[in-house]
């Protein structure tokens, strides 16, 4: 048994000492966590943990006790997308849309730290998130517009 | 513009939302395995350990004891079937040679046995319990090696059907030619010949293959699937498990892309068999190494390309030859081959005089299957690289050769008739052709004048630009088909019901933006439904650059048929001639005045001579119209090390209208930057004795964000008056760029030719020693 | 990939409960860092996972002119630290950059990557020719160079930070990385580091690693480039004899032929760096 906060609520959740915060998400129908290759190296399965994007597949939960935890389903509320959600939309960021969740994250926390990043610094922070689909073009764009939006501008 | 319709598009050539987008960027549980998984049965495989060997037996009793087992597979319990796993339309190209267990494995990672346990400890615990005799064979790693004489046969199995010649590991064999190649040749002032090898390499979905079998109350197997193919998965697993398609029902829910490699049947005989047997749901999900072995790869390739021209540049002749390692399995591997020839040769018309000749042979190797580009992509290799050492010979600029001998709008070539899907082809004329725009467009993108030749230097990196034309089909001409199903609601809504299949691609949307045009009403008003057996109507599914030219003649035909029946319901109401009234803003305009959809559709539902305003359409094209594409990169290549870093990559393509150009684009820069990958790091590595060394994301690299950097793709305005709306393909084309394109680019910056992908600094240093540009 | 063998996760509060736990079960157990390695490669002998986080390593701070690095500082902290930035030049910040993934970087620590030591460690590259120390316990304080690490019986020590000396704070050091993209091993690393007074070269460390084999010093290289002034044709033999040096092997991802052209290549591009001469190169 782990205590976590996850999306905003804190609660106890089932798991084994050997399980993995992807584990553990997954299976209490936190899906918008993906699976691709369960060693890091995709990034599908990313989540905020303390703010931070990381691997979910590389946490143990146990690690874990004790954290905020983020994932997609935490991040739009009321039915409103977060901005970097619209802009991926409105870019044609989704494609098959596996790697889309990971990707979102990985831009919020980038532009909770940065809110005027490079497209060097954009790329760097989703270098760890493959995508398949895209070439990566318009998500570039699309964590710029967000980036735009949350500074106010658009 | 010839189309005067074409600017008063109202949905089409708009960026609209994806249809699926909200559900996908708020990770809505969408896809195969986010569902309830509680109550299913987990499927593991047992995969060879060994290239090539029989089974002699295998003991089952103590996996079956392992507590937890619901069910042990071998080819002792499991229908003894021969089909093929390609996906493709009936009946297949492909060679009968598969069954769902063997009692012959063939590549390291080709089935033994499967177990379908509570756990997937319990599945592994099993595994690790069954005990196999194997009688080990000498195995095929290599081309050469699998039609010498005294090769190991890797097909003997006598029941195998469509193979060319098993005894000599000949899959299948095409010989085309048209006028005569020895002739041009001899008339030819120059005649250039290179060959070009590609390697093993494999899709990478982010989603690797997955499939969830249950049985409903009435006992009907339902597959929800990772796949491309929902409607061929159905009739292949009726075939293999023996049951009628009537009992099957396939959905495709979002899926993790596809590539090519969901063109398969990988997944669902065995998952569905568990299901059929033990009442259970089943989930059989593949591993990421389990998706490098044992899913599918693009088919390695040697294709050698002669080319015959004139001093001034016109092309007289050429030859193209491809011997293509299908690996231990048949699948696409006909077709995969033919392409390599139909997909190129015509690209160049003014060479009167052609010829393609090819065999796919088996090794005991991982099994090639579909991969964007589908042979195409390595014929364009050798055909454009022979194309740039012809032009450099030639004293003349590699555009404007290009320009000189490719196909335009009007022309047609023989080989569009001599050479199709594996058959014989269709004969055809390009109707739209804008590559000389694309030319135009993409030579100033990237500063052509003012990069080509310069060899700029800094320190020991020194740049080049080098660039590439293509073409690539839309769809299989009188063999594909799609069909779509519209619906009339009563608020002015429509459903549109497709069978064909949205990878991620975003066919649901443009599909629906074709349905929206016609019936006048925005995006939101038209509900798309797609690839699920029971409700949708058939479709080949995704593949073959299909889907806007195939299902979307369909959907435009379905949406014009309900339009002339709204007509017939609104003109009593508006009065006036029925040939003056339009559909435009959800309403039914005529002179006299206007009526909402929502009351067109009370009417024929609640009033008067009720019916379901609906129809239903098919299409089976009559040609392939090909999409074109001009690719151009600058690199930098490090003389002292050999690295090669692409600095800008420019791709200027005619898809014709392009239904949603920033979907189109999408497409374009997939294609491109998994293409850079397949240029410069993805390659699968094998062992001595055939085991793959890479099978992870760690170990084979596909790009990523920081990989790809400066990527400018632009659409030109383009018509095809055959396709919906204008429209042609655009979904594999680009994919075929990189290789050449920056093959030719290093010629460009050091006067090194590469000729096996991919061009691994490694391979680059040592081309670069052999002509002494390294430095040392 | 859940780790089905572990069946405790203990979570000491002192460095000495830790170690006690850990000298109690030599195989059963394994401390818990960032718990990357662990998940995906911990043996299926390893039923408890001592979780070091609440021993209050993480933190980066100075001590008289050394840098001292707590084991539990995550890639990402140290990366983003100014004592970090303003140590050698940045070095080891832009190393910190090229190491996996920024995920990956908000997981790892720099204790795990500096003693876990994959052969192919950017990491461990670096901080050799930073002169790194390792702060251990293992029953009592020590601290030991970071190139002498990993001998021993028993299990290795809990390294408790990283020291870099003042010294080598100071120095101008170079890092090259060569591999297939952005994100991925090195088929080849190297770091060098100088100390430079008045144009003339002191002292030097030269380290190249991913041979594939995990980094090591060249001491004959440093001892070369002792007392030169560091012109083009001293680091060009630096570098030769570097790569001669090397114990190459094939493996996936290079053959030893050419890791010896990429350390000949990337020594010397370190050594031009730290002489003022480096390019800037694609």
């Amino acid at each position: 048994m782990i205590h976590l906060t996850v999306n905003g609520k804190e609660r106890d959740w089932d798991a084994l000492p050997g399980d993995t915060l992807l584990d553990v998400l997954r299976r209490e129908g936190i899906t918008g966590v993906k699976k691709g290759c369960g060693s890091g190296d995709c990034g599908a399965c990313t989540v905020l943990l303390g703010g931070r994007a990381v691997n979910a597949c590389l946490v143990l939960a146990a690690k874990a006790d004790g954290a905020e935890v983020v994932t997609i389903e935490g991040v739009s509320s009321d039915g409103a997308l977060h901005p970097v959600q619209e802009s991926f939309l409105e870019a044609g960021a989704v494609q098959c849309g596996y790697c889309t969740p990971g990707m979102v994250l990985s831009a919020i926390a980038l532009l909770a730290r940065n809110a005027s990043p490079t497209e060097h610094e954009i790329r760097e922070a989703i270098s760890g998130n493959l995508c398949r689909c895209t070439g990566y073009v318009k998500q570039v764009e699309a964590i710029e517009r967000a980036a735009a939006r949350l500074r106010g501008e658009r | 513009m010839r189309e005067p319709e074409r600017r008063a598009f109202a949905v089409v050539g708009k960026n609209a939302r994806k249809v699926d987008g909200r559900g996908l960027v708020t990770g809505g549980p969408l896809f195969v395995a986010d569902v309830d998984l509680s109550q299913a049965l987990i499927v593991k495989m047992l995969w060879s350990p060994l290239a090539h060997a029989r089974i002699v037996s295998i003991e089952t009793s103590e996996a079956e004891r392992v507590p937890g087992v619901a069910l042990v597979m071998t080819h002792a319990n499991t229908p003894p079937t021969r089909h093929t796993t390609a996906g493709q339309g009936f009946p297949e190209p492909s060679p009968y040679d598969a069954r769902m267990f063997d009692t012959k494995v063939r590549y390291v990672g080709d089935r033994v046995a499967a177990v379908a346990a509570e756990t997937e400890e319990a599945a592994e615990a099993a595994l690790t319990a069954l005990r196999v005799e194997y009688e080990e064979l000498p195995a095929i790693l290599a081309i050469d090696d699998a039609r010498r004489p005294g090769a190991p046969i890797i097909h003997d199995e006598a029941d195998a059907t469509g193979i060319y010649d098993a005894r000599r590991n000949i899959v299948a064999d095409v010989d085309i030619d048209v006028g005569d190649v020895a002739a041009g040749f001899a008339q030819s002032d120059l005649v250039v010949e290179t060959t070009c090898e590609t390697q093993y390499a494999q899709h990478t979905p982010i989603e690797p293959h997955v499939t969830l079998a249950s049985l409903d109350a009435e006992g009907r197997l339902i597959l929800r699937t990772s796949t491309q193919v929902p409607f061929h998965v159905r009739r292949i697993v009726a075939q293999a498990l023996g049951i009628p398609v009537s009992r099957v029902r396939v959905i495709k829910p979002r899926i993790g892309g596809g590539f090519g490699a969901k063109q398969e049947v990988l997944l669902e005989d065995v998952a569905g068999w568990v299901a059929l047997r033990t009442g259970r749901p089943a989930l059989f999900a593949l591993s990421r190494a389990e998706e490098f072995v044992s899913s599918r790869t693009r088919h390695p390739m040697r294709v050698r390309v002669k080319l015959g021209a004139t001093k001034d540049g016109l092309l007289q002749a050429i030859d193209m030859e491809a011997v293509s390692n299908t690996g231990a399995y048949g699948a696409h591997g006909l077709t995969v081959l033919a392409n390599t020839g139909s997909k190129t040769l015509p690209l160049y018309n003014k060479a009167k005089n052609a010829r393609f000749t090819g065999q796919a042979v088996y090794t005991n190797l991982p099994v090639g299957g579909a991969y964007r580009g589908y042979g195409a992509t390595q014929g364009y290799f050798a055909l454009e690289t022979a194309m740039d050492e012809a032009a450099e010979a030639l004293g003349l600029d590699p555009i404007a050769f290009r320009r000189l001998n490719a196909i335009r709008a009007g022309e047609g070539s023989p080989i569009f008739e001599k050479l199709g899907e594996g058959r014989e082809g269709v004969p055809q004329t390009v109707k739209s052709c804008e590559l000389e725009q694309c030319l135009a467009i993409g030579a100033e993108k990237i500063g052509w004048s003012a990069w080509r030749g310069k060899r700029e230097r800094s320190g020991s990196w020194v740049q080049g630009v080098g660039m590439s034309i293509m073409m690539q089909g839309s769809g299989i001409p009188q063999i594909d088909m799609g069909a779509a199903t519209i619906k009339m609601n009563e608020d002015g809504s429509f459903n549109l019901l497709i069978g064909a299949t949205d990878l991620g691609t975003g066919s649901d949307t443009i599909l629906g933006q074709i349905a929206a045009e016609v019936l006048g009403v925005p995006l939101e008003k038209i509900l798309v439904t797609s690839s699920d057996t029971d409700v949708t109507p058939f479709d080949v599914g995704a593949y073959a650059s299909s889907t806007t030219y195939v299902s979307g003649m369909a959907v435009q035909r379905a949406a014009e048929q309900v339009r002339e029946q709204i007509f017939a319901v609104a003109a009593p109401l508006l009065g006036g001639d029925r040939q003056d009234l339009r559909l435009r803003g959800g309403e039914v305009v005529g002179r006299a005045g206007a009526v909402s959809l929502a009351r067109v559709c009370e009417r024929a539902m609640y009033e008067t001579d009720q019916f379901q305003i609906g129809a239903t359409a098919s299409c089976v094209p009559t040609e392939s119209p090909p999409p074109f594409l001009a690719n151009f990169a600058r690199v930098a290549v490090d003389t002292e090390t050999g690295f090669v870093r692409v600095l800008h990559y420019v791709a200027v393509a005619d898809c014709g209208v392009a239904i949603h150009p920033r979907l189109a684009e999408g497409q374009l820069e997939g294609a491109i930057v998994n293409g850079i990958g397949y240029a410069l790091t993805e390659e699968m590595q094998f062992s001595s004795r055939g085991r793959v060394r890479n099978p992870s994301l760690f170990d084979y690299k596909v790009p990523g964000a920081l990989d790809a950097l400066r990527l400018d793709v632009a659409l030109v305005d383009s018509y095809e008056p055959t396709g919906p709306m204008g429209a042609k393909s655009v979904g594999e084309i680009g994919i075929n760029g990189p290789i050449p394109t920056i093959a030719n680019a290093i010629y460009d910056a050091v006067g090194v030719r590469l000729r096996q992908t991919p061009f691994t600094p490694e391979r680059v240093l040592a081309a670069l020693d052999r002509a002494g540009v390294g430095a040392e | 990939m859940s780790l089905r063998q572990v069946q405790r996760i203990a979570r000491p509060t002192t460095v000495e409960e830790a170690w006690a736990i850990r000298r109690a079960a030599p195989d059963a157990s394994r401390f818990l860092a960032g718990g990357v390695d662990l998940v995906l490669y911990a043996p299926p002998s390893v039923t408890t996972l001592i979780d070091l986080s609440r021993l209050g390593l993480d933190g980066i701070r100075e001590e008289g002119d050394d840098l001292v690095l707590g084991a539990m500082a995550t890639l990402s902290q140290a990366l983003e630290s100014p004592l970090v930035a303003g140590s050698a030049g940045g070095f080891l910040r832009d190393v910190l950059r090229r190491v996996a993934s920024p995920p990956q970087r908000n997981l790892a620590t720099i204790g795990g990557a500096a003693v876990r030591g994959h052969p192919w460690s950017d990491v461990v590259t670096a901080l050799l020719v930073l002169d790194a120390q390792l702060e251990t316990y293992d029953g009592r304080e020590a601290r030991l160079s970071l190139a002498a690490a990993g001998a021993g019986e028993g299990p290795s020590p809990l390294v408790r930070a990283i020291r870099i000396p003042g010294a080598w704070r100071g120095s101008r050091a170079a890092f090259e990385k060569f591999s297939r993209a952005a994100v991925d091993v090195a088929m080849l690393n190297c770091a060098c580091s100088a100390l430079v007074e008045r144009g003339t070269c002191r002292e030097a460390r030269v380290a190249v690693g991913g041979t594939p084999a995990l980094a090591r010093r060249l001491l004959d290289v440093e001892r070369s480039l002792a007392g030169t002034k560091l012109t083009a044709v001293e680091t060009r033999a630096a570098a030769e004899e570097a790569a001669r040096g090397i114990e190459a092997r094939d493996d996936l991802r290079a053959s030893a032929a050419y890791r010896r052209r990429l350390a000949r290549v990337g020594v010397e591009r370190c050594l031009e760096s730290i002489a003022g001469r480096g390019e800037e190169t694609g």
